[in-house]
């Protein structure tokens, strides 16, 4: 009996021993501890390839800025250059009826942020990141000067924005915030050129002396580039400093001296720098990537109907209406009522019809557009006819069939634009076997707001793109950032604005005499040509240079920022006719409504832009 | 750690499919049925009252030999002729135990006498067990017998209408949809889950969700914790209620083995009403619509023929359901071992659910002071055809097309226009399958539990609870090239396949005195540590080499850089570990006291671990000496009250952690989806990635604070007993997605806690013995009654409402935001209509506001929307009738949902595309206007109905009054007694008959049209498009398999 609850004991002693591990084991905290597989946290930063990650993401957000239709909106509409297609989509930003909720200033407001942020992860986790510190510079000079870029074109449309996103200035936030750091202005304006001036500073000595010979990693020659074309403006915002135009012409010019160490240079010929298939060529220092027909790397769902993201859209955007009906009352009756292109065609793209050149583009900035050839190189003025049917099906054949109708054939010019009336008078009023079958369309014809007869105009063909799948499509191709071509006007700017006049004529006309360049020319022509439209130093003036900024660069992007950084946008945007009810306070955009109702001061008011 | 649990479990697993453990248990079962010499004891035993007991244990001493009585209360025990002394033990819960010599004797009555120390009724409480009245909560038990009458193919089923306070709503109409099921309202805006309640199964919490992977057959009974005061020892998982469930084990006795099947043939119950060849005809000529009739339509125009492709597409489906349980055992060791077949199609081809399980128990004493025992519940499910759905075509399709040619063929492109002939099959043609299609979800779980029990020293108890959980799920798709989901286009398969498992260990200190007879004290301490986690891994595929290769082998397709494969996956793990005390304390049975603490450490928080207090007490005023004068009418009286805190979880694994992600959202016309971030640096593409969300290191639970009164009577010496409970549950730091301005850096919403919401209610329960004549005929009831009033009331300074997210603060969660439709205008009100840019015939909408803040002659989205109702009833509640006469027995379960409104998403036009009257397919059958009938119902059949700022007017055809009274079944059965069975050897037998959802009764949405008043589910799923109008908690009608009618044949056996 006493053997038996002996055992007894001993098996309850054994079944608490279990117990009790079962009780002790669980007891580690790594229970509640989360160590999750799939769900990154920002510790994925702190590995070579987290950090490299982060700075591939900061490259991806740029595209946001190039490309899209909001970014195109925002930096051509309401200028000089540029007004209204006729379809007057957005035209809220040309006839400046800009208000805090118009979506196309959301383009860099919502998206800059985050990616600025992603930057200062960058910058601030980098420290802690175990790599060769050669490579680890050259991520935090690319991320460096990213977050530059993204204040830069945020500066520029915004006047002073926060550098401080909940943590700190200039630190990666990881406090939720509904506080808005923007007060007071001025004083935010001022460090807000410093960390631009600072960023690329660190950039301009940190990053690769040359980009790879087929991509556009970032190097030297870009970051010099911003970094002077920061100084200049700044030079003329409230923040300026004395030296301002001094450094910008320093650093500008580092670049220009040095072009072969940065492997950078200015091509023979203007007609090739914006050539599809010649995206790589040494003129650009960086642009925003794209892939031909590729849909993924270029981070579109549907490259047909995306008008928002990340989709390039600048391919469309520009085009006009060159499917159009031809109007009743046009001369030729075999035209009447009919289109000269049945269906799009990839060539020349989705007509968006957005933006229309000003008259003062097209007559005074190109007024001379034979001895200057940028103007037969930048805009489209002939249509062929084309069609996106395949040869061999019936629709093919209806569209032959349409185009003999009217006296023409594929391949036959469809739609001439001439570069005056008189040219479309004479034109016109050949008969006979020398009659024209196609579309002609003088200047005075063009379409307007006032004149929508015709809706064809000249339209933009930089950024032609026939590698795509279907003619709606968006672009596969890099949107341009920095072009050497573009550094020379910053440094002659820079020159003009420290009295060096003679300098600045000299580096304005290097751009020009390649302007007087076309293939199969005579040298003894070509300097002819150049000879009647170089300029001379006492004819330097900001408006000159404004003027020649337009010639060399009309439609990139730029213009909207430059003429409201240099406060010429006023003054200017009077060549537009529709941007009529332009007032003081547009060189700076409201602050988007949608910010203000997310902040829990409030007092509202006080943080908006002037005016708004 | 983690491979330790990984050891136990494995071992259990080993021991529940070991092929010769099983074998053992069936030869013990044989072994025991046979017998020599035989004496048969027969009789009846009863309670205090005289009545027949049901399910008291019978067993001859010192053997394994035993019985249990039938429903009356009769047993019948055979017994080995002996020379020795034979003692019968009768035992019963909660009742004294009575030993009694056979001594030669063949009847032997038995009355039992009620356990003064645990008087009544025992009920299952979290973390154990307690006498019903020292009850101090709210709670609520779905006996046995209710579980039982019925036969049900799922919990939610058997739940449906059974308890106040309890609402289950079906999630889809496909076999083997879930439910959602909603304890007291709902109080988390976060998410559905963080709304739903916690299920206990046999102690041990059942994760995963999927109530199809429980065999109802294997309940035993299912109790409801309502109250913060029942549900605060389960803590930051209390808030949403409890639903305890217990498994059937193991009884001491005669090795038994049941058999519970059902056989049965489920119909349409209603067919959709459509246009029929003529009507469609008509309506078609209304219409706008002018791509002329298709030859075939002529034709038939020209004959009279009409399709009905409803008729052509239904078939019976089946519902089948087979148990066979064996279990038995002595004093000191049961056992029980079963198994399970389900299967239950429905009225569409490819559509049905089957459930196969296995299920292994054992409760071993050993010696005097321990205890161990364990279930092994092993179920594999198979559901097919969940997410095909043909309805849009079978009701849309032109009855004029004919469904066969001249040959008897099935025509591929029956559609009556030419824009549809491209790429609309034949319905028929999914009939047959193929190498068509394959829409398959198959699913393996193994949910296992073990404890063990340790008598340290009276009155003081150890246990330890182990739950081992595993669970595999495969969806598995495939969609044909050129079939019914693929006209014109490649095939295209995907496979997912989830995996979850997680372990439970809890260990329990219970304390159980009563001192100086008046002082009852329970004191249970509890440890516990739960681990969960579940990961999957999708691959989606087009451009596969052949169909019959299906989604076997992804790899053998085109994989050109066009076509690749998309490819992701996910994971999650949790843990928890808590700390409990509950005390209870009653005074002379009189005044009761609950206390209970718990504290939760999770690791979803950054700040882990919180604590949730709950007091509450009874006075049980029928033990008071001033009720002694009406005890005649008055048999019980008590009252209960608590307060309590208790959580949901509303933080989702991982997320106070602040991520980083490599998808970016993308929106234009035609995608909504995540793309990966890539950019590429020439022809090298990279991929990137960015801080998605900021850590939310201060994000805690959501609380909710309950304040519960109950009373508890019964009248006429408990010939009527019930229940009434009110309650306010307040619940703070509701988790909302606040949007962050963009200069915080972040692209993404942050998680915050900061609304408030409140649930109010009232629930009644009534059981009542009618008729109780001495014939023997007695009709009894169980009636339920309640009301929740659910209402936001605070989510951010200055938020009225996110139209969006269906938030509006003062109104319901289901409250639903819209304009309001007057009617149709008529001809005599053009100028009035005119006034709006309307035409005769076009929706008339209330002006109810403008830009002034008065009428203002448009109608517009800003100003002419408000909240036009919600998804809450008024109140809602079931009644069980019960009849009982010698062998029979009769019941009907009657359910009734009053008030609310229901979205019949079918009714609007560009939800579902069967209302928009535009001509070129026919649809559902509705009034619609004409000049000639000028209803309020429908417009005419135009281009245009809305005002034309209105654009999303149409939203307010589908909105109906979701009341309904509804007859959920009828039951017949018979009970064999005496003779009959000992002649075929059994122990208890009962067949029945059971109709169900045979009619309704009051539904003004059928009236108008629709097919079932039940929503098919809840927010916009299954819709074509979203007017913008149905928050994610309203109860919609989707286009789904119509409601069916059941008739089972079933038998319960006990040999």
């Amino acid at each position: 009996m006493t053997i038996k609850k002996h055992l007894h004991m001993k098996s309850i002693s054994k079944i608490f021993l279990i117990c009790l591990t079962a009780l002790l084991v669980p007891g580690c905290n790594d229970v509640l501890e989360e160590h999750p597989y799939t769900a990154f946290t920002t510790q994925y930063f702190e590995s070579e390839e987290g950090l490299s990650s982060a700075v591939v993401a900061a490259y991806a957000g740029m595209r946001y800025n190039y490309g899209p239709v909001g970014a195109l909106d925002i930096t051509a509409f309401g200028t000089d250059e540029w007004s209204n297609g006729d379809q007057a989509l957005n035209q809220d930003l040309n006839i400046y009826n800009v208000t805090t909720t118009d979506g196309s200033i959301l383009t860099p407001w919502n998206r800059n942020y985050w990616h600025i942020n992603l930057c200062n992860a960058v910058v601030d986790i980098a420290p802690d990141v175990e790599m060769a510190e050669g490579d680890k510079n050259v991520l935090l000079a690319e991320a460096r000067y990213l977050r530059a870029n993204y204040y830069f074109l945020l500066v520029s449309q915004f006047g002073a924005v926060p550098l401080d996103l909940g943590s700190g200035e200039l630190k990666f936030n990881t406090e939720p915030t509904t506080e808005f750091y923007r007060l007071p202005v001025e004083e935010l304006l001022v460090k807000n050129y410093q960390a631009m001036i600072d960023d690329l500073t660190f950039a301009s000595e940190n990053l690769p002396d040359q980009r790879p010979v087929a991509a556009f990693r970032l190097s030297k020659a870009a970051a010099l580039h911003l970094l002077a074309k920061v100084y200049l403006h700044r030079g003329y915002s409230a923040a300026k400093e004395g030296n301002d135009f001094q450094n910008a012409y320093s650093f500008a010019k580092k670049l220009i001296d040095n072009k072969e160490t940065y492997g950078v240079g200015l091509l023979n010929d203007y007609a090739d720098i914006n050539k599809e298939g010649n995206d790589y060529n040494k003129e650009i220092m960086y642009s925003v990537e794209r892939l031909p027909l590729n849909n993924a790397a270029n981070e579109i769902g549907s490259p047909g109907t995306d008008f928002a993201n990340k989709a390039n859209q600048s391919n469309n955007m520009y085009n006009c209406n060159y499917q159009q009906a031809v109007p009743a009352t046009y001369y030729n009756a075999d035209l009447r009522g009919k289109s000269l292109f049945t269906s799009r065609v990839l060539q020349y793209g989705r007509p968006l019809r957005r933006f229309a050149p000003t008259q003062w583009l097209f007559n005074t900035a190109f007024a001379d557009k034979l001895n200057d050839s940028r103007f037969d190189n930048s805009l489209r003025m002939v249509w062929l006819a084309d069609t996106w049917e395949e040869e061999g099906t019936a629709a093919y054949d209806t569209y032959v069939n349409h185009l003999a109708g009217m006296g023409l054939a594929l391949g036959d010019t469809a739609i001439y634009l001439t570069k005056t009336d008189a040219i479309a008078e004479s034109l016109k009023a050949l008969t006979g076997t020398k009659k024209k079958h196609y579309l002609i369309v003088g200047p005075k014809d063009f379409y307007s707001a006032s004149n929508a007869t015709f809706q064809v105009y000249p339209s933009i063909k930089k950024f032609d793109a026939v590698k795509r799948a279907n003619f709606n499509d968006a672009s596969g191709r890099p949107f341009a950032v920095s072009k050497l071509s573009e550094t020379y006007l910053l440094a002659a700017e820079a020159a003009m604005q420290t009295g060096q006049t003679d300098e600045a004529a000299t580096l304005i006309n290097v751009l020009k005499l390649r302007a007087a360049y076309r293939p199969g020319l005579s040298a003894e022509e070509i300097t002819s040509r150049y000879d009647k439209i170089k300029v001379d130093a006492s004819a330097i003036n900001l408006d000159f240079i404004l003027d020649e900024r337009s010639r060399e660069l009309c439609g990139e992007g730029l213009r909207w920022i430059d003429l409201a950084a240099r406060g010429k946008l006023i003054e200017r945007a009077a060549r537009n006719p529709q941007a009529v009810n332009i007032k003081a306070f547009h060189v700076l955009r409201p602050i988007p409504q949608s910010q203000l109702d997310a902040i829990s001061d409030p007092d509202k008011a006080k943080y908006q832009n002037s005016g708004y | 750690m983690k491979q330790k649990a990984l050891l136990i479990y494995y071992v259990a697993l080993r021991k529940s499919v070991c092929p010769a453990r099983i074998r053992l248990l069936l030869l013990c079962v044989f072994l025991s049925s046979m017998a020599s010499a035989q004496n048969v004891v027969t009789g009846k035993v009863t309670d205090e009252s005289n009545n027949g007991m049901p399910g008291v244990s019978i067993l001859l001493r010192n053997t394994t030999t035993g019985t249990t009585t039938d429903a009356e209360g009769n047993y019948s025990l055979n017994i080995p002729s002996s020379t020795d002394q034979q003692v019968l033990v009768y035992s019963f819960i909660g009742y004294l135990t009575e030993e009694e010599t056979v001594g030669g004797r063949t009847v032997i009555n038995i009355n039992l006498l009620p356990n003064i120390e645990t008087l009544g009724e025992i009920v299952v409480v979290g973390y154990g067990t307690q006498k019903k009245s020292d009850i101090t909560g709210s709670l609520v038990s779905v006996s046995s017998e209710a579980l039982r009458e019925v036969p049900v193919a799922n919990l939610q089923q058997a739940l449906q209408g059974r308890a106040a306070g309890l609402e289950v709503q079906r999630v889809g109409t496909t076999p083997g949809s879930g439910a959602r099921i909603r304890i007291r309202g709902e109080r988390s805006v976060s998410s559905a889950e963080a709304n739903d309640p916690l299920i206990i199964l046999d102690g041990i919490p059942f994760e995963g969700g999927n109530l199809n992977d429980i065999n109802p057959d294997e309940i035993k009974s299912i109790e409801v914790l309502k109250d913060a005061s029942a549900t605060a020892i389960y803590g930051s998982r209390g808030a949403n209620g409890i639903i305890l469930i217990t498994t059937k084990r193991g009884t001491p006795g005669e090795n038994r083995i049941s058999l519970n099947s059902y056989y049965g043939i489920s119909t349409v119950a209603r067919k959709y009403p459509v246009y029929n060849a003529e009507e469609y005809r008509a309506m078609r000529d209304t219409s706008p619509w002018n791509g002329g009739y298709m030859p075939e339509e002529i034709e038939s125009i020209n004959t009279g023929r009409s399709t009905d492709w409803q008729d052509l597409m239904y078939k019976d489906g089946y519902i089948t359901d087979h148990n066979l349980t064996v279990s038995g055992g002595t004093e000191k060791s049961q056992y029980s071992v079963g198994g399970g077949y389900f299967k239950e199609t429905t009225v569409l081809p490819g559509q049905d659910f089957s459930r196969l399980t296995l299920r292994i128990t054992n409760d071993l004493q050993i010696g005097e002071r321990i205890k161990i025992g364990f279930n092994t519940m092993n179920t594999y499910s198979t559901r097919n055809g969940a997410s095909i759905n043909p309805m849009f075509n079978i009701i849309s399709l032109s009855p004029l097309m004919p469904a066969y040619d001249a040959a008897g063929e099935i025509i591929k492109t029956p559609a009556g226009n030419l824009d549809d002939q491209a790429n609309t099959y034949s319905p028929l043609l999914l009939k047959s399958n193929n190498n068509d299609w394959v829409d398959r979800v198959r699913r393996l779980r193994s949910f296992n539990s073990l404890y063990g029990e340790v008598k340290i020293i009276d009155p003081l108890k150890y246990r330890i609870n182990i739950g081992l959980d595993y669970r595999q799920e495969e969806n598995a798709q495939f969609r044909g090239s050129d079939s019914y989901f693929r006209p014109l286009q490649g095939n295209t398969a995907n496979v997912n396949n989830t995996v979850g498992y997680g372990y439970t260990i809890e260990n329990m200190l219970v304390f159980d005195k009563t001192i100086a007879e008046k002082h009852r004290v329970g004191v249970t301490g509890l440890f516990s540590v739960q681990k969960d986690h579940t990961h999957n891994t999708y691959v989606s595929k087009d451009s596969i080499d052949q169909d019959f290769v299906q989604f076997y082998n992804l790899g053998q397709s085109n994989q050109s850089t066009t076509n690749l494969a998309t490819l992701s996956g996910s994971e999650t793990t949790w843990g928890l570990i808590s700390y409990m005390v509950r005390v209870n304390y009653a005074y002379n049975d009189k005044y009761m006291v609950t206390l209970t603490g718990r504290i939760d450490g999770s690791s979803r928080l950054t700040d882990k671990w919180h604590q949730y207090p709950a007091i509450s007490a009874g006075w049980n005023v029928i033990k008071e000496s001033f009720m002694e004068n009406i005890s005649n009418v008055v048999s019980n009286l008590k009252l209960r009250a608590g307060w309590g805190e208790t959580s949901n979880q509303a933080v989702a694994p991982y997320a106070t952690l602040g991520g980083v992600t490599n998808l970016i959202y993308n929106s234009d016309w035609n995608t909504n989806r995540n793309l990966p971030v890539l950019y590429n640096f020439g022809e090298n593409v990279e991929g990137g990635y960015y801080v998605s969300t900021i850590p939310s290191k201060k994000l805690v639970w959501e609380f909710t604070r309950t304040t519960n009164i109950g009373l508890d009577f019964g009248f006429l010496n408990d010939r009527i007993t019930g229940t009434i409970d009110w309650y306010n549950a307040q619940t703070h730091n509701i988790i909302y997605n606040l949007q962050l301005p963009p200069t915080s850096g972040v692209s993404g919403t942050y998680a915050t806690n900061i609304g408030r919401m409140e649930n109010r209610g009232v629930e009644i329960s009534l059981t009542s013995v009618n008729v109780e004549a001495p014939s023997g005929f007695t009709w009894s009831s169980d009636i339920n009654v309640f009301w929740n009033r659910n209402k936001l009331l605070y989510l951010q300074d200055g938020f009225q409402r996110n139209i969006a997210s269906g938030l509006h603060i003062g109104h319901p969660l289901s409250a639903i935001y819209d304009y309001e439709k007057l009617g149709i205008w008529q001809i005599d009100e053009a100028d009035e209509a005119a006034v709006y840019g309307q035409v005769p015939g076009q929706l008339k909408i209330r002006d109810i506001s403008g830009p002034e803040g008065v009428p203002d002659g448009n109608i517009d989205p800003d100003n002419d929307r408000k909240v036009i109702g919600s998804g809450q009833a008024k109140w809602q509640g079931g009644i069980t009738n019960r009849f009982k006469y010698k062998g029979f027995d009769f019941s009907f379960v009657t359910y009734a949902r009053i008030g609310g409104t229901i979205v019949s998403g079918v009714h609007q036009p560009t939800a579902a595309y069967l209302t928009n009257l535009d001509g070129k397919r026919s649809g559902l059958k509705v009034d619609y206007w004409t000049p000639t009938n000028p209803t309020n119902d429908f417009p005419m059949p135009s281009t245009r109905i809305t005002p034309p700022n209105a654009g999303n007017a149409w939203t307010t055809l589908g909105y109906y009054d979701a009341t309904f009274v509804k007859i959920r079944s009828i039951n017949l059965g018979y009970t064999f007694s005496g003779n009959v069975l000992s002649k075929i050897g059994a122990h208890a037998v009962r067949v029945y008959t059971t109709v169900q959802n045979p009619f309704v009764l009051f539904s003004p949405y059928m009236k108008a049209g629709g097919v079932d008043p039940e929503a098919t589910g809840t927010g916009t799923t299954g819709f074509v498009q979203n007017g913008g109008n149905i928050p994610n908690r309203a109860l919609t009608v989707a286009t789904s398999t119509p409601p069916t009618r059941s008739y089972i044949l079933g038998v319960n056996l006990t040999f």
